[in-house]
């Protein structure tokens, strides 16, 4: 007897998702492409029979139409296990191979994936000096501080592409080129830009570049870095030859195919679909002020991705925020879901010199293929009522 | 009580709140569950997976079988200033605390109030072994774990808000409720006894991390007799609670146990087990769960610590913080920093510090 069954629960209220930088459901078009290489397309892509020749026909066909999507050749593409993957690869593999040149620096951002901050870490541990930009309180990295920062003895610079909680957008082709100019590499986390911007190897100098398939309709667990032609990389793993050894373990091959489908749905979805949510997002932004006039919209002063709404109502708090809007069965984040369940003030908004109060009630709501109008009117009609209940469990009346 | 009603249940992962949670539910009230993240639990150490500290992922795990929310309530700072400070306090003082009647009072019963208030919750519940009977709170059904001891603290408005839905029933009961609703791993938990930020009951460490290793509290000093001898050295008075044997030099004709500390002089008075009974005692930082409070003269039981039993005791003195109370058969062992709770039968009168 399935267990639900014995107890009565509680009809929720209708449901809305607005954590569409958090996750996405798997598209239908994805999982139809993915499905064949689990059961009757099952081979093994290093495999000499039919069996194998099979897989390795699909993989390296994904391989070249995600290549596509990115501006790039096929041999620049790698395959991981995901955006974190994808960044530790390309920040501490891209620093260790260049690791006793002569350039010990490594340069990111206080505003950076954790993916990124730790590997940034890791490699300060291994002998590498880290240098973390300032952040102007716009949320836009700081030009002249990077300008300062950027020399010749710097090894590899990070910069996300677009931050995941706030939505703004940094000058990627201006840290490129910097960088290029000191001779150092540059690795863009585009894990939240690929499919909201213009992500194209042959018109941004990058060269790294990381993104996430379950970003944009695809499973969880499947990323991939672009690695530049001639870009040192040391590898994470050892083992096999696939990937050319950059990335050894047998290939993938379903998750190899859906990542090619969604990227290819998405770039072909792009205008349009951002168009959508730039409505959607600015509608929501314009009605919570309208109605919450006190509200803190983040980075709003920045280019923003069309998607993402971060924003701190004083005198509540992240915790309680949540809680009330899922309680009325609204999902939404308070910025990078991996840091769920503490309460410290969120440190990209730290890093902007916003107050702890107000970093500690930040609410990321992030709209997406599921979003509709009427979840828009639904979420504006009950925002005060959660307003209301957070302050009452903060204890501030 | 309405069904449909919302309730807020403490589920802490164990047995009794995963049980209460669950006759909540099947008595379909709107059920709520929360966690209480109270102290750094090491959660955030680099080799734990992210935010799955065991407890709080059995209460999830119950929680989802019984298709209710569930949310952790970070509360770390008010529990650290409310409950932990003053448990350091309290020994740095020479005075023996029980941090859970502070918790119960001031987080439970008063922050966990104020997020049901939040939620839209008119009811908080917990697995507590106790009952609340027209509006009064009674000793649990199951006398082996009632738990009132540790509740007299609490706001006397909360307990028509409050539920206990394992307070009708035996710890067996509750066990075997478990396994009938296939509650996923808390049946068989075993009993968790600790203080639950003190790991492995070791709180001499806590206080070495909060009062610093060379506090007075954790230096040697001399163990003394009753009549002012010297019998030897100890390596901190906080070691030692009234009562105690552990601890004491042996070779004396009869057992010695701790009679008294005396903070100021670094002192543990030790002496045979006659020296340790009490015939009166006095109690500050009163609370009445009652609408009329007993008045002098008036008799009542008295228990001085967890599971001991109930002593008769007469009203001696009382003002609006403190009583005095006269114990006609002597009591062993009545330590300042526990607490004396009063009882009328099976209800609980209120209750106070020992001083």
């Amino acid at each position: 007897m399935p267990l639900g069954s014995r107890y009565i629960s509680h009809m929720p209220p209708a449901s809305v998702y607005l954590d569409h930088a958090a996750t996405t459901p798997v598209r239908a078009e994805v999982l139809e492409a993915m499905l064949p290489y689990f059961s009757a397309k099952f081979g093994n892509a290093s495999s000499t029979h039919r069996w194998g020749r099979e897989a390795r026909a699909a993989s390296d066909a994904a391989r070249e139409r995600i290549a596509a999507c990115l501006g790039a050749q096929p041999d620049e593409i790698c395959l991981t296990s995901g955006g974190t993957e994808a960044d530790n690869l390309a920040v501490l593999g891209g620093w260790r191979a260049q690791f006793g040149g002569g350039r010990p620096g490594i340069v990111a951002t206080p505003i950076e994936h954790k993916a990124v901050l730790q590997a940034v870490h890791q490699a300060a541990r291994e002998g590498g000096d880290e240098r973390l930009l300032r952040i102007a309180p716009s949320g836009h990295v700081d030009l002249d501080n990077a300008r300062a920062h950027i020399r010749d003895d710097v090894a590899i610079v990070s910069v996300m592409w677009v931050n995941n909680e706030t939505g703004v957008v940094q000058p990627i082709a201006e840290l490129a080129a910097l960088s290029k100019a000191a001779g150092a590499v540059f690795h863009t986390d585009a894990v939240q830009a690929f499919g909201k911007l213009a992500v194209d190897a042959r018109t941004v100098p990058f060269d790294f570049l990381s993104v996430s398939g379950h970003k944009f309709g695809a499973p969880k667990s499947i990323g991939a870095v672009f690695v530049r032609r001639g870009t040192p990389l040391t590898p994470l793993f050892f083992g096999g030859t696939q990937d050319r050894g950059r990335r050894p373990g047998t290939e993938n091959v379903p998750y190899a195919v859906a990542l090619a489908t969604a990227m290819e749905f998405t770039l072909r979805e792009q205008h349009a679909e951002c168009e959508r949510l730039r409505t959607l997002r600015d509608r929501l932004e314009a009605s919570l002020l309208a109605r919450v006039p006190e509200i803190v919209i983040h980075g709003r002063d920045a280019e923003r991705v069309p998607h993402i709404l971060h924003a701190s109502v004083p005198g509540t708090d992240s915790e309680s925020m949540l809680m009330a809007l899922d309680l009325q069965g609204i999902a939404a984040s308070s910025g990078s879901a991996c840091q769920s369940g503490s309460v410290t003030p969120s440190h990209v908004l730290s890093a902007m010199g916003v107050s702890p109060e107000l970093g500690s009630a930040a609410v990321r709501m992030s709209v997406g293929k599921l979003t509709t109008d009427a979840d828009i009117d639904r979420v504006v009609a009950i925002y005060p009522d959660v307003v209301r209940s957070a302050r009452a469990m903060s204890g501030a009346f | 009580m309405t069904p449909g009603a919302r309730v807020l249940v403490a589920m802490s992962g164990g047995v009794d709140s995963s049980v209460a949670a669950a006759l909540l539910v099947r008595q379909r009230f709107d059920v709520v569950g929360v966690t209480m993240k109270l102290f750094e639990d090491g959660a955030e150490l680099p080799d734990r997976p992210c935010c799955s500290l065991d407890a709080t992922s059995d209460a999830r795990r119950v929680a989802e079988l019984l298709g209710i929310p569930h949310y952790v309530l970070n509360m770390v700072d008010h529990f650290s200033r409310d409950i932990v400070a003053d448990f350091v306090a309290e020994y740095a003082r020479g005075r023996t605390p029980i941090p859970c009647v502070r918790c119960n009072t001031f987080t439970k019963f008063s922050d966990l109030v104020t997020k049901a208030d939040g939620i839209g919750a008119e009811f908080v519940a917990t697995g507590h072994y106790a009952r609340v009977i027209d509006g009064a709170l009674h000793r649990g059904a199951d006398d082996n774990k009632d738990q009132t001891y540790f509740l007299w603290g609490i706001n006397r408005s909360v307990l028509r808000r409050l539920m206990l839905p394992v307070g009708e029933m035996t710890k067996a009961e509750t066990r075997a409720l478990a396994r009938e609703l296939q509650l996923p791993r808390v049946a068989d938990k075993p009993e968790s006894q600790e203080i639950c930020f003190v790991p492995g009951g070791d709180y001499v460490q806590i206080l070495r991390r909060e009062l610093g290793e060379h506090a007075p509290a954790l230096s040697p000093g001399r163990i003394v007799t009753v009549d002012g001898a010297v019998v030897g050295e100890h390596e901190g008075f906080a070691r030692y609670t009234v009562g105690q044997r552990r601890g004491l030099p042996g070779g004396a004709s009869d057992p010695l146990y701790v009679i008294a500390l005396r903070p100021d002089q670094r002192e543990v008075v030790v002496g045979p087990r006659e020296a340790l009974l009490g015939h009166s005692l006095a109690a500050s930082g009163i609370n009445w769960l009652v609408d009329e409070p007993p008045r002098i003269g008036d008799s009542v039981q008295v228990r001085i610590r967890h599971r001991a039993p109930l002593a008769q005791a007469v009203i001696d003195g009382i003002t609006a913080s403190s009583i005095t109370l006269s114990l006609p058969s002597p009591v062993a062992a009545i330590s300042p920093g526990q607490s004396a709770v009063l009882y009328d039968g099976t209800r609980v009168l209120g209750g106070g510090i020992i001083d």
